[in-house]
């Protein structure tokens, strides 16, 4: 029973509830849980957080160029080598450096020698009120004790030392935790995806790139996408909203599609969450959709893809078995309400059936093992999609008229819109094979740097510096591709262009096209319809998965990849560059770094 | 815009009284593939190619040609469409139905002004024989009526063609004639041949959708149960896209020279029309822009373009999408929601080199248009594989079932909410700590309201159907302002469907626009009553 002045003394503690409330409003935040109900074990679950903003790449012919674009917020060590910046949540949720962040070092990350691969601002929800004994707590009020969080269950007043001797509130992970009257259920650790918006802001403004963040996954992954918008500072005058679009995601929630007419948009100063459980492997891709005809083209285009589960078997496995044990799964449970129940559907959502959109048809018996190294772009069951190294190839166009436009205040032409630069990963050629300049620390530990003198260009990050005056990122992906002796390469090609077709085509190394719109080239008999060509085309919105077979070409050799669209194979003005790169056969290649050997 | 709140909130009355007077709701200004009929095995079709205005969503007339009835047609499919007209001009021409193997005869009356010269008809895929008219490049032309003056002579514009439609699917059709002008003025159309049998597994009592619409009392505006002879193209509903642009200067030069030039007489016609460069101003699904292509057909609003694209199915149901490059420009039409399965190209099913049965199309979630072709391909919607379940099952107290089929969904109850629920996903929580009556222990929190910016499409929740809906919002659903497209008391998932040259998705310069539609997924039942999707508004 509450005395008067009891519950007058309480009146300041309540006022604290309504603060703790506050965190689940928290405009800027991430979320990537350490475990799930499908991957109680916490792997298995993958996070991403980028931002969504303004900045400045490099046009082939030296023009710099504005951006509307998406940069990194995690991964940033990886991104900057050319690597996917998707961490498994271990790893993301890290804070990095003090508590408060060490604020101005974080413009213009990353650099060279910037190590950190968590999300960037993630640190200890302090902003919690820390548990206090003698409180009242109504159900779902959160506290934190130790390194943890807590929420309440059920209200009621915390113990109090002068009744309990030691009253030190909740601990460990229960999940209903009797503390004199309240309950509390164990919430998270107290990096539970409280960010702190400065080093968010110094690292995400002007941060822009060309393409968006690399984002890879497995099979069976969850994946965790947060898209912060830090506003675009060179065009205050448009609150543009931002979202993502998972292209080519099967069966998508349109609460997750990333179309705003169909869900909603992220404002300036807010972050969202996206979660997908992995689609069927495959090149997908993603981007921006509000006004897609502005925001795609003004560069906020960004490759995905899915690596099969085929890779995980071990070394020596039979590819066709695995596909067939899905077939042959038992009848799974009625109405499931926990793990074991839903994951008696697993192979009923890998298995083909008889359904018309299924992705991996059984081929026919062959005597095709896991490889010991390399991959597969498929569950193909037969190894016809085996790769020793694979690069993701973005296909897009800049008409720098419109990205003048978009950086001043005039009217937008959509009709005249016409594209003068022609890349491949935001870069035209000779960009395509270069950006890195070994030298520029000491030691230098790039990685193509290994035996290289200073001043060596080498495949690597390209910088630009942005309004800021500071150097970005904004270019990171190389696009040179090198192939061990006899060796295959998978191009995950994809074309985010606004206004045209592309094509990409093979001088010297046969291509084999294995898989369109990230879905294997098979019919439903199991027959692989995958064919032998020297050149591809593909559309705006279209994905396409093609296998370069370097069988029988002598080490040192090099090739191109060019389009012979040939207008096309210019920077603007200059009559020479564009949609082109280089092929390499290597004794041996890196399969992470790409570097040739 | 200005179409879009006129036209789709009016349809969206329908379904707010029918809500509030307990009974079926009605989902409007839906049109599955109208078109014209013939009578028996050999239907003929008495055509014109005359003058007509394109409306536009800017305001804008365009003066355009169109090939349209000279005389009523003997009937309208599907049955139960309001309003069916074919007038004598119309943009896209109309869609003819006919079956495989039927001897189709189609007589074309040129009444094009006298600038304009002969046109005609070109059937790719079809084996041709025409009788009166002249002979042109590409084939038999329809004299110009003001130029062989009709009056005197009756009939001295008329061609007739004949042809047997041997294979079943979707064909253009299109003018044989100074193509980059007259295709450009609006001189296109559809053919739809369907096939002369129906499998065993299409026929509705093997159609678990089928019967679950029966049990909604859902009418079936099909043409057909099947694309094709072959049991992997049933279908549940069909759509028909064709897309093309609009090069208005073109259309300006034609006007102005077809009224200076009155008596011309010479069969090539007197049009002097500079056509490159080409710039599109705007981009075209079955002839009208976005949003006016979410407007009914046969809509009293456009009257010379009568055909709309307003895709709608419930979950697990078989949606038969037909699209036809019609322009001069390929278009990649990009379907969100799912991928589809291509069944065939022109008329020409996809099967499996050793296994008939079998298809061997591939499956794209961009159907790359290109001119001149017809692609036919499948769509279906679940849900199956986000992980977790879209109907907000799982809370306390939550009575639903899922019973899987062999397939894994829930398709044994045909008047079930979570009809075709897939079951992997059933009662698996999306929300952490849900507000409302959803489940919880999920993997995420969902967005502060205020740091998001809601579309017309967004119902409010991340869930499907107005139950969940109204269970996991509150008092106050979202968004604050009310859903205007996507009423949160059926709760819809909308997923848009449009060219990924992403330019081409705006009208005149102006964004939202040109070639792009929303497809609606919807719920089977929301609120206690069936949802029933009805075309014929």
């Amino acid at each position: 029973m509450l005395s008067v002045s009891r519950l007058v003394r309480l009146l300041p503690a309540l006022g604290l509830l309504m603060a703790s409330f506050a965190v689940e409003a928290q405009n800027y935040r991430v979320q990537c849980p350490t475990a799930t109900n499908t991957h109680p074990d916490g792997n298995n679950i993958k996070c991403q957080q980028v931002s969504g903003g303004d900045g400045y790449v490099t046009m082939g012919d030296g023009t710099q160029i504005y951006l509307f674009g998406f940069g990194p917020l995690s991964g940033l060590k990886d991104i900057y080598n050319g690597q996917p910046g998707t961490q498994v949540q271990s790893v993301f949720n890290t804070a990095y450096g003090p508590v408060t962040g060490t604020p101005s070092t974080l413009v213009g990350q990353p650099q060279s020698d910037f190590t950190f691969n968590g999300a960037i601002g993630l640190t200890q929800d302090y902003n919690l009120d820390p548990w206090s004994e003698g409180n009242t707590y109504l159900a779902g009020a959160y506290v934190r004790n130790g390194n943890k969080i807590y929420r309440a269950t059920v209200s009621g007043t915390s113990a109090t030392s002068r009744r309990n001797n030691t009253a030190t509130g909740p601990t460990g992970k229960g999940a209903d935790i009797v503390d004199g009257t309240v309950h509390w259920a164990w919430d998270s650790s107290l990096l539970d995806g409280h960010v702190e918006a400065r080093p968010i802001m110094d690292v995400g403004v002007m941060n822009a790139s060309q393409p968006a963040p690399l984002m890879a996954i497995d099979e069976d992954d969850e994946l965790f996408i947060t898209l912060t918008n830090v506003g675009m500072i060179m065009r205050p005058d448009l609150f543009e909203q931002h979202t993502i679009h998972f292209h080519g995601y099967g069966n998508a929630s349109s609460f997750y599609d990333g179309v705003p007419d169909a869900s909603f948009a992220v404002n300036i100063g807010g972050s969202f969450s996206y979660y997908y459980l992995a689609p069927d492997a495959g090149t997908y891709f993603w981007h921006c959709h509000v006004a897609p005809a502005e925001h795609l083209q003004m560069g906020m285009v960004g490759q995905l893809y899915v690596r099969p589960r085929q890779n995980k078997l071990t070394s020596g496995a039979s590819l066709r078995a695995a596909l067939a044990l899905w077939e042959a799964a038992p009848a799974p449970t009625a109405n499931p309400n926990n793990s074991a129940a839903w994951a008696s559907y697993e192979p009923y959502r890998k298995r083909c059936g008889n359904d018309i959109l299924c992705s991996a048809p059984i081929p026919p018996a062959n005597g095709a093992i896991r490889a010991a190294t390399g991959g597969y772009a498929y569950n193909d069951g037969d190894g016809s999609t085996y790769y020793d190294v694979e690069y993701p190839i973005q296909m897009m166009g800049f008409d720098p008229n419109f990205h003048f436009v978009g950086m001043t205040f005039n009217p937008e032409d959509f009709i005249g819109m016409k594209d003068k630069y022609f890349m491949l990963n935001g870069r035209s050629y000779p960009d395509t094979v270069g950006g890195y300049e070994c030298g520029k620390i000491t030691p230098e530990t790039y990685p193509g740097c290994t035996g290289k003198s200073v001043g060596t260009v080498v495949p690597g990050p390209m910088q630009t510096q942005s309004s800021d005056g500071t150097m970005h990122t904004s270019q990171p992906l190389p696009t040179v591709i090198n192939i061990p002796l006899n060796g295959k390469a998978l191009l995950r090609l994809s074309n985010l262009s606004t206004t045209q077709f592309h094509t990409l085509a093979s001088l010297g190394v046969p291509m084999t096209v294995v898989g369109m719109h990230a879905r294997i080239l098979r019919d439903m008999a199991g027959n692989n319809m995958m064919y032998r060509t020297n050149s591809i085309t593909i559309g705006g919105g279209e994905s396409a998965d093609v296998i370069l077979d370097a069988t029988g070409l002598p080490v040192g050799s090099k090739f191109y990849l060019y389009t012979p669209n040939l207008d096309e194979l210019s920077n603007d003005a200059e009559n020479f560059g564009g949609m082109m790169t280089e092929v390499n056969i290597c004794n041996a290649v890196d399969v992470t770094t790409k570097v040739c050997s | 815009m200005r179409a879009m709140f006129k036209s789709l909130s009016s349809a969206r009355v329908v379904a707010g009284l029918a809500a509030a007077m307990g009974s079926l709701y009605a989902i409007g200004s839906l049109a599955a593939v109208p078109g014209i009929t013939g009578t028996g095995s050999s239907p003929s079709f008495a055509l014109s190619a005359g003058e007509a205005l394109s409306n536009q969503p800017d305001g804008l007339m365009i003066y355009s040609w169109g090939y349209g009835c000279s005389s009523q047609p003997a009937g309208f499919a599907p049955a139960g469409l309001s309003g069916a007209t074919c007038p004598s001009a119309q943009l896209p021409g109309p869609t003819m139905i006919v079956h495989e193997g039927d001897t189709v005869t189609v007589a074309l009356t040129n009444n094009l002004p006298a600038a304009a010269g002969n046109t005609s008809i070109y059937f790719p895929g079809f084996n041709v024989t025409a009788t009166g008219g002249h002979p042109g490049v590409l084939v038999q032309e329809a004299p110009n009526g003001a130029a062989c003056n009709k009056t005197a002579n009756p009939g001295c514009n008329t061609v007739t063609y004949s042809f047997v439609a041997s294979t079943p699917g979707t064909h253009s059709y299109y003018s044989g004639t100074q193509g980059s002008i007259q295709v450009e003025m609006g001189l296109f159309g559809a053919i739809i041949v369907l096939p002369s049998t129906t499998p065993t597994a299409c026929q509705d009592a093997n159609n678990v959708s089928r019967a679950a619409s029966n049990a909604n009392g859902e009418t079936d505006y099909r043409l057909a149960k099947n694309a094709y002879n072959h049991a992997s193209t049933c279908y549940d509903r069909e759509y028909l896209a064709q897309l093309s642009e609009i090069d208005a200067k073109v259309h300006v030069q034609a006007k102005a020279q077809v009224d200076a030039n009155t008596a011309c007489t010479s069969e090539g016609g007197c049009l002097n029309i500079v056509t490159e460069p080409y710039e599109p101003t705007y981009y075209l699904i079955n002839a009208r822009s976005f949003p006016d292509d979410a407007d009914p057909s046969y809509a009293p609003a456009y009257p010379n373009q009568p055909y709309n694209m307003n895709p709608h199915g419930h979950p697990g149901e078989l949606v038969l999408l037909r699209v036809i490059g019609q322009g001069r420009m390929q278009h990649p039409f990009h379907e969100h929601g799912n991928h589809m399965r291509v069944l065939g190209r022109d008329g020409n099913l996809l099967v499996s080199s050793t296994d008939a049965t079998k298809l061997a199309g591939p499956l794209s979630f961009t159907t790359a248009s290109v001119p001149g072709m017809a692609i036919d391909s499948i769509f279906y919607w679940t849900g199956k594989g986000v992980n977790w379940d879209v109907y907000g099952h799982g809370f306390a107290g939550d009575t639903s079932v899922c019973i899987p089929d062999a397939n894994g969904y829930y398709t044994s109850e045909p008047t079930a909410p979570n009809f075709y629920e897939w079951c992997g996903d059933h009662n698996k929580a999306l929300e952490r700590n849900p507000l409302g009556q959803v489940a919880s222990g999920g993997p995420m929190t969902l967005p502060d309201p205020n740091i998001v910016l809601n579309g017309a499409w967004y119902s409010g929740s991340a869930y499907l159907s107005g139950d969940a809906n109204a269970r996991s919002t509150g008092s106050t659903p979202l968004p604050p302002f009310g859903t205007v497209l996507n009423s949160n008391s059926i709760s819809s998932y909308a997923f848009m469907w449009h060219s990924h040259d992403e330019r081409e998705i705006t009208t005149a310069n102006v964004f939202p626009g040109g070639m792009m539609s929303m497809m609606l997924v919807d719920p089977r039942q929301s609120l206690g009553a069936p949802v029933s999707i009805d075309e014929s508004l």
